[in-house]
């Protein structure tokens, strides 16, 4: 394997999907009586972008690190295409790290900090140099090689640090917080190129994060942690259209959460009574707790007609704010104070408050959750 | 010193209107704060110090000095011992500072007690207590002589071996500070980041560590040798007869010669290497602390 | 993520010789003292407090740790007086010719000690002020001062400026602004810095010995001049007694250090050793 990463889109897919998945079977971390990251078990398969979300203290960067190898885990066992890597040190796991921050060496140029690994493997100068530039110029920096990184900005920098991750073809990349330090349409640059080169190189990538927008953005699926657990994992629409939990609904976006008791389930669907709004028909993935609620995204209730069919209520506007692409309403309606979300675009006519309204939902857009809070 | 240039100044008028302020702070008289340290420093400092450059340029003093073959022996001794004891301190500094790097916060705490006890020691009781341990029947030889080797004891002290050990005794806590602080400026992912990249422990030190700390150990290194240079004690009590310093010679020329304009311009000789150094390490502190902003 | 491997293992050995090395003289300094033996030796013979007793029966040795005080005292009284109101006359102020100012005030401490030793010598033999304990006090406080002002001045450092203005625009005359506002704040910066001053002094050789007279002989003087001829268990006692204040000195700075939680307050101040 001398060729490039750059030219890794030419490799067939099957010779390249054999590498790159990540296995995590029952790893914990504890730390003395702490326990950081709980039996946890994850696969990355071969070219999937997978994303660990969470708050800080949730436990995916630990997870990360041990992949890596940087940090020890209690129990359980980690593989790296198949192989246990357990009493492997991080330079023989063959992974490619990008740090938050970068840790780009400030001593070194950015050709120099690409050039690291290989010399590390000993590759011969010609060919280090050659592969270094190649490196660089897949990430559009093939004039820049020359510069340190305090030469660099933020997000020259970010791409100096994805092709020293990158040059040595690593079997999966590892992504910690990559972004944090761009500002916001940096942010969502650097997010594109990510993927579109991840997709290029067909490379599996373990990405961790805090921003839901950004999991959003990118991932293949998303595993949301929290206490050293995993709380849910799906793609993204599935993880933020139907959440498990009330807690993994608000910590993805707002959202409306109605309590409920259940009257009805039937496989996918439930009918449920949802006290002054009365009973509707959701969508059921078969959770179960001690107390409901539905969840309804303020983006999917919808002004309507008393007269059309489906779930619905009469609401009251209490006010609405104008947030540039869109205008949020706040509305009570049977006792519950509830938010809805419009392009502003779709606004029709000037609602004023006290206004008496009729608001409404598709039943495949409201999520039967477990109430944990 | 370097401190100097780290005076901060603040905002004016937080708080109260700086109309208002500004006449009340100038009939407070702030500067009678400064008067006393002025007058001190102006009567005691710089007066007898100016006395003395008066000095060394009565009688040919310079041109006197320069030509005894004794000074020439000294100034080439005190390049030469501290140049050795610089070279010693900087590598056993180093290797301290990179334990406390690495320590736990307590441990930290412990060991740099143990770093900081010399620097609160006095010369004279280091000296001695050297002075003990190497003398024949000491501890030194005795250790030498129980492993076997060494069938009598080897003379240790009142030679340049001596002298070099005592003086880097003293100096260690002037080395491992700023090679510590270069160390802890370190951001620790880029040893991780070394080490996802393929380096091992090795390389990272070499490629990684070592240069970053450069600044640090070109600070200690300066720092160390202005210090060395200025030794007397530590030559008269633990070296021979050629191991004598310029500073020693600055007293010779005072006390036994009584020839004051000699020792004057020997020292005046002293002070303005000593500030060329000086001059030269705050430069280096400067260019350290831009570099670490990255 | 400071995991042990092979090469922090080798670094932990490296250290210790180096550990040692620093650790073992001041270690033996005590046992010496108290060494059952007329000769001096270590490990110890056996505990005895002969020599002490002895060295607090000797007139030449009494009288020198008495002068050692005296000048001590001189330049902590000195130095924490000049430090102290430099430091806040200078705080949160900026003129044309600051930066002189705080030159001068540390000037003292990079001129090498031996310069300064023959500069008061000279001055003090020429303004006739020679045979008592005095000059070498003065001459202590000189060297002193520059560690009480650095002390006081990081501990001001936290002062907002705008503090004092507000006390004085409520009324607060300049003693009172002093009294209340300053000095608490500076009192721990005083003590530290009151501290470093009476180790600087206590230990300070070279100026005592060219200004030494048979009335103003410092413990470390009296010491030098005895090393040059003998080991002597008398020297063991002096030094194990500097070494006890240098100890109470340590266990403060640390205490402080400690309650400040800032590693950077123990970095050594300035490049003045006393060689």
């Amino acid at each position: 394997m001398t060729a490039s990463v750059i030219s890794a889109e030419s490799i067939p897919g099957t010779g390249r999907a054999a590498q790159g998945a990540i296995e995590l079977r029952q790893v914990s971390k504890h730390y003395g009586d702490v326990v950081a990251v709980d039996e946890l078990d994850l696969t990355v398969q071969p070219g999937e972008f997978v994303t660990l979300l969470g708050p800080s203290g949730s436990g995916k960067t630990t997870t990360m690190m041990m992949v890596a190898g940087f940090e020890e885990h209690t129990a359980g066992t980690v593989l790296i295409d198949g192989r246990p890597v357990d009493s492997l040190p991080p330079r023989d796991r063959n992974l490619g790290v990008v740090f938050q921050n970068y840790a780009l060496f400030p001593h070194m140029s950015a050709l120099e900090n690409v050039e690291f690994a290989l010399r590390m493997r000993k590759v011969p100068r010609a060919e280090r140099r050659q592969r270094a530039e190649e490196a660089l110029g897949r990430v559009g920096l093939g004039k820049m090689g020359g510069r340190k990184p305090r030469q660099l900005s933020g997000g020259q920098q970010q791409r100096v640090a994805l092709a020293r991750a990158l040059v040595f073809n690593p079997a999966a990349l590892l992504l910690d917080e990559p972004m944090a330090a761009l500002d916001k349409r940096l942010r969502e640059q650097m997010q594109e190129e990510i993927k579109t080169l991840q997709k290029s190189l067909g490379i599996s990538v373990l990405f961790v994060t805090h921003d839901q927008d950004e999991a959003m953005a990118m991932s293949d699926r998303i595993v949301v942690m929290r206490d050293g657990k995993i709380v849910q994992s799906g793609p993204p629409e599935e993880v933020y259209n139907h959440p498990m939990t009330d807690w993994v609904a608000s910590f993805l976006g707002d959202t409306n959460l109605i309590p409920c008791t259940i009257v009805e389930r039937n496989g996918e669907e439930a009918v449920v009574d949802l006290g002054g709004l009365g009973l509707a028909k959701v969508r059921d993935r078969g959770a179960s707790g001690e107390s409901y609620a539905v969840s309804i995204r303020p983006e999917h209730l919808k002004f309507r007609t008393r007269a059309s069919a489906g779930n619905g209520c009469a609401a009251t506007l209490v006010s609405s704010t104008n947030l540039g692409a869109t205008v949020r309403h706040r509305l009570t309606a049977g006792g519950h104070e509830l938010q809805l979300r419009e392009l502003s675009s779709d606004r029709g006519t000037r609602i004023l408050p006290d206004e008496e309204l009729w608001v409404g939902w598709d039943a495949d857009k409201a999520q039967l959750l477990v109430l944990e809070s | 010193m370097s401190n100097a240039t780290l005076e901060r100044t603040r905002p004016r008028g937080r708080g109260a209107p700086p109309s208002a302020d500004a006449p009340r702070r100038r009939r407070s008289g702030w500067w009678l704060l400064l008067a006393p340290i002025l007058a001190f420093d102006v009567v005691l400092f710089l007066t007898p110090l100016g006395k003395l450059v008066g000095a060394s340029f009565a009688d040919n003093a310079y041109q006197r000095v320069l030509e005894d073959p004794l000074v020439v022996r000294a100034l080439v001794n005190t390049l030469t011992i501290s140049l050795a004891s610089t070279v010693v301190t900087v590598v056993l500094g180093y290797i301290i500072a990179m334990v406390l790097w690495r320590a736990g916060t307590v441990t930290r705490v412990i060991l740099f007690a143990v770093v900081l006890l010399p620097f609160w020691t006095g010369i004279l009781v280091k000296n001695f207590a050297w002075a003990v341990l190497l003398q024949d029947n000491g501890m030194v030889n005795a250790f030498l002589q129980g492993i076997g080797l060494t069938g009598a004891p080897i003379p240790l002290l009142h030679n340049r071996f001596a002298v070099i050990v005592g003086m880097v005794h003293c100096l260690l806590p002037y080395a491992v500070f700023p090679i510590f602080s270069s160390l802890a400026s370190i951001d620790d992912r880029l040893g991780l980041a070394a080490r996802s990249l393929g380096a091992r422990e090795g390389a990272v030190f070499r490629r990684i560590t070592l240069p970053l700390s450069m600044p640090g150990i070109s600070a200690a290194g300066l720092l160390v040798f202005i210090i060395s240079t200025g030794f007397f004690i530590t030559p008269v009590v633990m070296g021979g007869p050629g191991d004598m310093m310029i500073a020693n010679q600055i007293d010779y020329y005072a006390r036994q010669l009584t020839d004051f304009s000699g020792a004057a311009a020997l020292a005046v000789i002293l002070t303005v290497m000593v500030s060329i150094l000086v001059a030269v390490y705050q430069r280096v502190l400067k260019a350290g602390g831009q570099h670490e902003d990255n | 993520m400071k995991t042990t491997n092979p090469q922090h293992r080798l670094l932990a050995l490296l250290s210790i010789p180096a550990f040692l090395f620093l650790v073992i003289p001041t270690a033996i300094v005590v046992p010496v003292a108290l060494n059952d033996s007329r000769y001096i030796t270590f490990p110890p013979e056996g505990i005895s407090f002969a020599a002490v007793a002895g060295f607090f029966a000797d007139r030449a040795w009494t009288s020198a740790l008495t002068a050692s005080l005296q000048s001590a005292a001189i330049a902590v009284v000195i130095g924490v007086l000049l430090g102290a109101t430099a430091a806040i006359g200078l705080h949160g102020r900026k003129f044309p010719g600051q930066p002189a100012v705080v030159g001068l005030i540390l000037a003292p401490m990079i001129v090498p000690t031996v310069v300064l030793a023959l500069a008061f010598y000279q001055f003090f033999i020429s303004i006739g002020m020679v045979g008592s304990i005095v000059p070498i006090g003065l001459a202590h406080a000189v060297i002193a001062t520059p560690y009480v002002y650095l002390t006081t001045r990081a501990s001001l450092a936290g002062l907002n400026p705008a503090l004092v203005r507000s006390a004085q625009s409520l009324g607060a005359g300049p003693l009172s602004v002093l009294r209340h506002v300053y000095l608490p704040i500076i009192l721990p910066g005083l003590i530290s810095g009151a501290l470093f001053a009476f180790s600087v002094s206590i230990d300070e050789t070279v100026m005592s010995l060219f200004m030494q007279s048979p009335g103003a002989t410092t413990l470390p003087v009296k010491m030098f001049t005895d090393i040059q001829f003998n080991l002597t268990p008398k020297i063991a006692v002096s030094s194990a007694l500097l070494v006890s204040v240098a100890t109470i000195g340590l266990l403060l700075q640390v205490l402080f250090v400690l309650k400040r939680r800032s590693s950077t307050r123990m970095l050594p101040l300035a490049v003045s050793a006393q060689t």
